[in-house]
């Protein structure tokens, strides 16, 4: 593939935080290191290489930032100090911007106060919704104790609110794939039968779920795998509740503890809190190569989800134990944090991560398993 | 009216000086009665027209220079002063580096250095002072390749020699060395007729097993304590027969071994060790211990040879000149956690890889396995298996933010060398080098690195980043960067190419000597361009590794170079 040399990527990755890159002498110490280095589909120092040398193409079609967990490793051992891992981390930032066709994901990485603005806006509508609409303050408890939450904010209205809302977060990061799939597989020409396609289809759930690749990285007493792991189903199994079975997790009775909903609700609520809680006081404490430099986004991340775990850790608390106002205003509180974190973080922010990793090792098996049989076919027909 | 013109700014001349110009600058415009002053950039260098306009119209008679390299500008303000018709020879030149004043802490004095050159106050910093009495005696401290040279060539100018060495032979690494790049010449050949004559010269008194405990006193006439350690043997009455070690219950790691194997506690670091004598280690010696041993005094056929309740003891000497010539220690590997040295027996060191390749060597030449003796110490020894691939990494230590910041200079051509030598002795051997880029850039060098690629080893461009045991054989990861594909490789041996560092104890000697050290803790010449081996200490040069990482060539030419100084300061002046 010819390619120009674009001489303002450099300005432009910069503008994403990227840090001077110059410092790379192109030795494969983090190539080598890096125990989930694949050909072609993780390579950090030609990353490095891409960036340097200003080939946009294809550092557009290269999937290997999404394949890096950032353990760190390259970054502890590079003997440069050319901190390969926050480049792969900066470079997340320039594809998700990429892939996104409306823009707004580059205008909110490289604009703080378009982002503020942009959660700060969708926030006050939240409220001023909840204004206008005037839903009644029921002050009498049920039966149990309980306050009254359905009577207040109704199961219809707010399901409602929550289908269309993953409607359109939904029809948002499809489309960013889909730009993904354009620049990954279809413009550099990669050829794929359609058959891999459905062989290789299964990998995209399994990772999901599992995040296997992640755990070669937990070497030397890093325990990032079950934090993350932690963190992401218990942020799952919570959207999938709010979203999908409203009607048994909103309710108004009291459920002993032991049964499901409570169970669900509770390992979601520890998993995100105890992920978070490790982020943050890493973060703070730069512990780790991983948390050395922390972008804007990559803090609003952390907070918001802190913020939002919190609010409904409160709600759950005021709700049992019967005090209708603290009740109301929490959860008008809770959904005015929601709201913004899932339409602004997922399509357009670092939240994105979450369907374009699974995507991009479903991608790289694509190109693999095509790559496999194609030199099986000639191994077949050369024998023959 | 006296001008000053700065030759540099901000903090100096980077990795050489961190004196802050400007705020020289700003205090030298407030000196009362002085004309324009001026930083470099400020003038119109090179148009003499415009030049002498700004000289004609401010009236200048004299003109001072200051800075790191004043020089350079002399030649061009002079000839502008003789346009004008001002007297030429009143360009005078302040070098505050060739006074010492590399940093701020020398601020003050490079003030006054200022001072003095306006007042026309001399303040020439003379090397050898020649109001002084010289003493015509030469002390060389260290005793490898560059201070045997220099010391040879000051005794043959019929000059008196000490040379001290810490260790209790002279040699240092090159004595370990079986052959040397890019000739392949044999070490030793060369090394040991050297050797024996500074054993034997007239005008050379050896002080080994030494070290210095103190110096006092101004260039021309220094007054140096030496701590001599116990040696426990009589120097002058061991004939070296050996009986004492066979019989010697006790044990250690051999150092002249790169600890490659173990040594009694009574020994001779090598045959041709010079002097030829044995000499007690005190930290194994069973008798220093406990008071309970003393089989060596009963077999020795010398009487009164060995006295095992020596004391160390100090002699004083004085000397009018030193020549330093610590050299270096290798990198210590075990620094670096993914190479596994020191977890894993095979993963050996370059020096240790020297020492297997060496005839007079644990192993008497042949590679082989490190494995367990009797007593569970890790040995190389001749019974043991040969490795049937070996890779080498380079860059270990060195070229690496991590740890040394440098390029040690000497491990590209030396890794070469020891591929070659692999091969010779395992010629069915598997050998492949991991670089990241090939430093071959003497005479000879790269012709050498030519014929090394054709001696079927694979010389692989990449660093290797992890070294992990598997099974009984080790597998190395790299990328190899001209395919960009990652390599996992299973090889018997790995071979660490480690870098080179200052000596132990070269800090407290750069104290004692008033030396200036670099950031990398090697010791800084007058000008390390023009002027490498002296130092700012007036009658104190350098030679060798301990001034900057180099082979054996450019050591001993260092060490030529400080002995014609030592000598040329000694013939300058009235001698005592
Ligand atoms: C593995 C390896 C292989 C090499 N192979 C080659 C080669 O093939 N060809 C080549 O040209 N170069 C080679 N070199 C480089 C070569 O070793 C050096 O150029 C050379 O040894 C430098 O000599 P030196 O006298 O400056 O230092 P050294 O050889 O280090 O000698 C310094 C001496 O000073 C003594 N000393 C240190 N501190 C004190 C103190 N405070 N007081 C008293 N004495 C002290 C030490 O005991 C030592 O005897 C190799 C280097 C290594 C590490
Ligand atoms: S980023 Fe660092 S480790 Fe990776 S190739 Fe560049 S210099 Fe080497
Ligand atoms: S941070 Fe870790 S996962 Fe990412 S490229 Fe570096 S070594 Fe690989
Ligand atoms: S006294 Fe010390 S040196 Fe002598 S034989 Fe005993 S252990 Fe060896
Ligand atoms: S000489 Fe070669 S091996 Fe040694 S530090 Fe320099 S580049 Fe690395």
């Amino acid at each position: 593939m010819i390619q120009r040399v674009n001489p303002n990527l450099k300005k432009d990755l910069l503008k994403l935080g990227v840090k001077d890159w110059n410092e790379c002498f192109h030795c494969g110490n983090c190539t080598a290191i890096c125990q989930l280095t694949e050909e072609d589909s993780l390579n950090p120092r030609k990353v490095f290489r891409q960036a340097q040398l200003g080939l946009k193409t294809s550092l557009q079609a290269n999937i290997s930032p999404w394949m890096c967990y950032y353990c760190g490793e390259c970054s502890d051992t590079c003997p440069r100090d050319a901190n390969p891992g926050e480049l792969m981390m900066s470079l997340r930032r320039y594809l998700t911007s990429i892939y996104d066709w409306t823009g707004l994901s580059r205008l909110f990485y490289t604009n703080k106060f378009m982002e503020f603005a942009a959660i700060l806006g969708l926030a006050t509508i939240v409220i001023l919704l909840f204004a206008i609409w005037g839903p009644p303050l029921d002050p009498t408890l049920t039966s149990e104790g309980g306050v009254k939450i359905n009577s207040f904010a109704p199961i219809k209205w707010i399901e409602l609110g929550d289908w269309s809302m993953a409607v359109v977060v939904a029809a948002l990061l499809i489309s960013n794939i889909l730009n993904m799939f354009y620049k990954v597989i279809i413009k550099p020409g990669v050829k794929i039968p359609l058959s891999v396609y459905a062989t290789e289809l299964w990998k995209l759930p399994a990772h999901f779920a599992t995040q296997a690749k992640f755990r070669k990285c937990d070497t030397k007493g890093k325990y990032y795998w079950g934090a993350h792991w932690m963190m992401m189903t218990g942020y799952t199994i919570m959207f999938i509740l709010i979203v999908v079975f409203l009607p048994e997790f909103q309710v108004e009775e009291i459920y002993d503890w032991w049964h499901w909903q409570r169970l669900l609700g509770y390992y979601s609520t520890f998993g995100l809190l105890f992920g978070l809680i490790y982020v943050i006081i890493g973060r703070i404490k730069q512990n780790n190569q991983i948390f050395k430099f922390s972008h804007l986004s990559d803090w609003l991340f952390v907070i918001m989800l802190f913020m939002t775990t919190v609010s409904g850790i409160m709600l759950h608390l005021f709700r049992i134990n019967g005090m209708p106002y603290a009740t109301y205003y929490t959860y008008i509180a809770h959904i005015a944090i929601l709201i913004p974190m899932i339409c602004i973080e997922v399509p357009f922010s670092k939240w994105s991560h979450l369907a374009y990793r699974p995507f991009a090792i479903y991608f790289a098996s694509l190109k693999k398993a095509a790559s496999e049989k194609q030199y099986k076919t000639g191994l077949a027909a050369e024998i023959a | 009216m006296t001008s000053i013109v700065f030759t540099e700014n901000g903090n100096g001349n980077g990795s050489l000086s961190s004196l802050n110009y400007d705020n020289l600058l700003t205090y030298a415009k407030g000196i009362a009665g002085i004309g324009p002053v001026w930083d470099k950039t400020e003038l119109p260098i090179y148009d003499s027209g415009a030049m002498t306009h700004i000289l004609k119209e401010s009236k200048i008679k004299k003109i001072i220079i200051a800075g790191d390299e004043p020089g350079m500008l002399k030649p061009f303000l002079s000839k502008a002063m003789s346009l004008v018709g001002e007297d030429p020879g009143k360009v005078i030149l302040v070098n505050f580096k060739e006074h010492g004043f590399f940093t701020n802490e020398s601020f003050e004095l490079a003030k006054t250095l200022l001072l003095f050159a306006i007042k026309d106050i001399p303040f020439e910093k003379v090397l050898v002072p020649e109001e002084h009495n010289v003493n015509k005696d030469t002390l060389v401290i260290g005793a490898g390749i560059a201070g045997i040279q220099a010391s040879l060539e000051i005794a043959d100018g019929q000059q008196k020699v000490f040379l001290v060495e810490k260790s209790g032979t002279i040699g240092g690494h090159m004595a370990m060395f079986d052959k040397t790049f890019p000739t392949l010449d044999c070490a030793a050949c060369i090394l040991t007729p050297k050797m024996v004559e500074i054993g034997q010269h007239d005008n050379i008194e050896l002080l080994t097993y030494s070290e210095l405990k103190s110096v006092t006193g101004s260039p021309g006439n220094y007054k140096v304590i030496i701590h001599k350690k116990a040696r426990r043997v009589n120097l002058a009455t061991c004939i070296a027969c050996g009986i004492c070690s066979e019989k010697c219950p006790g044990k250690a790691s051999s150092d002249f071994d790169a600890g490659t194997t173990q040594r009694k506690s009574i020994y001779i670091p090598f045959p041709q060790a010079v002097p030829n004598k044995y000499m007690i280690d005190e930290n194994s010696c069973i008798y220093v211990e406990n008071g309970k041993c003393g089989v060596c005094v009963k077999v020795c056929p010398v009487p009164d040879c060995i006295n095992l309740d020596e004391k160390d003891e100090d002699v004083e000497i004085n000397v009018g000149n030193i020549i330093v010539a610590t050299g270096f220690k290798t990198f210590d590997a075990k620094r670096i956690d993914q190479f596994g040295y020191g977890k894993y027996p095979n993963v050996i060191t370059s020096l240790e890889l020297e020492r297997l390749v060496n005839a007079a060597g644990p192993t008497g030449g042949f590679i082989k396995f490190r494995t367990q003796n009797k007593k569970k110490n890790w040995i190389f020894s001749p019974e043991s298996d040969e490795p049937k691939s070996i890779a080498i990494v380079h860059c270990v230590g060195s070229r690496d933010e991590n740890y040394n910041k440098y390029c040690s200079k000497v491990c590209c051509m030396y890794s070469l060398k020891l591929a070659h030598l692999i091969k010779e002795k395992l010629p069915e051997a598997e050998v492949s080098e991991y670089y990241i880029d090939m430093r071959a850039f003497g005479k000879g060098y790269e012709e050498f690195y030519e014929r090394i690629k054709n001696e079927n080893i694979h010389i692989i461009r990449g660093r290797t980043a992890q070294v992990d045991q598997n099974g009984s054989g080790l597998i190395i990861r790299t990328e190899d960067i001209e395919k960009g594909l990652l390599i996992e490789q299973k090889v018997d041996m790995v071979v660490l190419s480690v870098g080179i560092e200052p000596a132990e104890g070269a800090s407290s000697l750069a104290k004692m000597l008033n030396l200036h050290q670099d950031i990398n803790g090697w010791f800084s010449g007058k000008n390390y361009i023009s002027d490498p081996t002296s130092t700012i200490s007036g009658g104190i040069s350098i030679a060798g590794v301990c001034e900057s990482p180099k082979d054996i060539p450019d050591t001993v030419a260092q060490a030529s170079a400080a002995a014609s100084s030592v000598l040329q300061s000694i013939m300058k002046v009235k001698t005592t």
